[in-house]
């Protein structure tokens, strides 16, 4: 079985690896939030570089990438579909019975799809390369200035980080279940849907009752290891930005700038594109 | 200095609809700082309630205890207290906060609001004193129960405690596993001068303390040195406890009509003895 608390994590030594997860965090929705203003085809374009780049330097294999995309796959299949078939603007290319197919919804549409894609691709990024504990910790130190309105941020980041711990002990302790259940005779894999999900019944049971056993035994472990001693908790793992998250955050604000160029300046690069091209025919 | 003391301590919680359940009824013992006590017992003598007492997991319902001198129903107190008792618990699975050896081992200090450094050190020498080192930056998911549990011991001492409480810390792991453990906490005790107090059902992991306490039915029924408890081995059967293996074989040459002394403990003397009688 596989160590589920670390996620989708792809443990390797990398640049992006390396990035303090504060960093990483605030990067990733940097771009999420820009790639929503890439006005162009070129800009899209730039973009695949862009994140193709950052999976090459993250040593990202190209089936782990693949495998973020995948789980989207349908959802970008049915969004172009209902962008292409209900788009009304634009010239009309096929019109039959309700479905109206115009130029612009299909351009509407592929944009729409690249977007989303990009946008899964690079948040990808963050948790292929980022480890959950970083993650709850760079969310902690990210959050902690809620402290001063006294929102228990510790408390939330302890509870996540334990629910990331307790993942592969509560795998095992299901697997275990289910086998005992076999042992007495249940099939789980007989009968159709509805019989299937009853047949989960014996195993959730059983489950939900040492889940809160196990609550109660951490609970004391927690006290019995002076949680909530101080107020001033200390750390032994400090997170400090190194001039490696310094030359992340150019390289981003060179994306960014790159984004903002193409919509506010040129007004989308792609009729530059195409005049370009004409020009030289 | 006395590390532990039990004044009359009575503790008891209700069920619904059956009314009180007593669970401890007037226990007086004491504690010497430096002691390796075992606290021996069948299940629901009482004997994990009187260890969660000890680091005010509860408080006792009448009576007093006091650890170093310090009231356990004194608020003010708790942390200070479960500063100086640290308690390791039955399932390792249960008592790991971080998925990461190191940072589990460090959890105690950063909650004391120790310096940096000083977790650092901590965790190190923690680690070393368990012996688990190597394994500081990999994860516990996939180790044996053994390792698993020294590395909760180190999260514990990471806290620099005088007593540490084994509370059936044991009892889940194989004998490989217990072995370990066993180790650690002896050498503890030998090489660092802490108070043990280990809760065990196993006769032979008994034998290791210097002192043993049986309890029955919420109270103190024998305490004493090893060998002075081990003499009273038919009491011991009526509570539904053994000896020592080599005890019992002894005994049960001694039945069978051989003339055998029955006041050993462990293996070599039995062999001894019965070297004596060729």
């Amino acid at each position: 079985m596989r160590d589920m608390s670390f996620g989708q994590y792809y443990p390797t030594a990398s640049p992006i690896h390396k990035l303090d997860a504060r960093v990483k965090i605030l990067l990733s929705v940097l771009y999420i939030v820009f790639i929503f203003f890439v006005p162009s085809y070129v800009g899209y374009f730039v973009t695949l570089l862009f994140i193709t780049a950052v999976f090459m330097i993250g040593k990202i294999p190209m089936r782990a990438m693949l495998k973020s995309v995948k789980g989207i796959l349908f959802l970008l299949i049915f969004m172009a579909a209902l962008n292409v078939l209900f788009y009304k603007e634009g010239k009309v290319l096929v019109d039959w019975w309700i479905i109206r197919i115009t130029d612009k919804g299909i351009d509407f549409a592929i944009k729409m799809a690249l977007r989303l894609l990009f946008l899964v691709m690079g948040a990808s990024v963050l948790t292929l390369t980022t480890s959950p504990m970083e993650l709850t910790d760079g969310i902690e130190s990210l959050l902690s200035p809620l402290k001063l309105i006294k929102i228990p941020v510790h408390d939330f980041a302890l509870a996540m980080s334990i629910t990331l711990r307790f993942i592969p002990t509560l795998m095992e302790e299901t697997d275990k279940i289910i086998m005992a259940q076999k042992a007495r005779g249940s099939s789980f894999d007989t009968g159709g849907p509805i019989a299937k999900i009853k047949a989960l019944i014996p195993v959730l049971i059983p489950l939900f009752t040492s889940a809160f056993r196990k609550s109660y035994e951490l609970a004391d472990a927690l006290d019995a290891r002076c949680y909530n001693a101080t107020k001033n908790r200390t750390r032994m793992k400090v997170m400090k930005p190194t001039w490696r998250d310094v030359i992340a955050f150019f390289v981003m604000a060179a994306f960014i700038t790159f984004i903002c160029l193409d919509k506010w300046y040129f007004h989308g690069l792609d009729a530059l594109l195409v005049e370009f091209v004409r020009s030289i025919i | 200095m006395t590390a532990v003391k039990l004044d009359n301590v009575k503790f008891e919680y209700s069920v619904y609809g059956s009314g009180a359940n007593r669970v401890l009824d007037g226990i007086d013992l004491q504690i010497e700082e430096g002691e390796f006590v075992a606290l021996v017992g069948h299940n629901g003598s009482g004997k994990s309630t009187l260890a969660k007492l000890l680091n005010v997991l509860l408080t006792p319902t009448e009576g007093k205890i006091s650890i170093f001198g310090m009231d356990t129903s004194d608020d003010d107190l708790i942390f200070e207290i479960r500063k100086r008792v640290g308690m390791v618990f039955q399932n390792p699975d249960n008592q790991m906060i971080a998925s990461i050896v190191e940072d589990d081992v460090a959890f105690g200090p950063e909650n004391l609001g120790v310096p940096r450094d000083e977790i650092i050190r901590r965790v190190d020498w923690a680690l070393e004193k368990v012996g688990m080192s190597d394994m500081r930056r990999s994860t516990p998911f996939k180790m044996s129960g053994g390792q698993k549990q020294r590395i909760a011991i180190a999260g514990v001492l990471a806290i620099r405690p005088d007593i540490m409480v084994l509370d059936e810390s044991t009892a889940m792991l194989d004998p490989q596993g217990r072995r370990e453990v066993l180790s650690v906490a002896k050498k503890l005790n030998k090489e660092d001068g802490m108070t043990v107090i280990l809760i065990t059902h196993f006769m032979d992991e008994a034998l290791e303390a210097d002192r043993i306490i049986v309890m029955d039915g919420g109270k103190i029924a024998i305490d004493g040195a090893p060998r002075e408890v081990f003499r009273e081995s038919s009491k011991l059967k009526e509570m539904g406890l053994g000896v020592p293996i080599a005890k019992d074989v002894a005994e049960r040459l001694f039945e069978n009509g051989l003339p055998i002394d029955t006041d050993i403990l462990n293996e070599e003397e039995l062999i001894d003895r019965l070297c004596q009688l060729l």
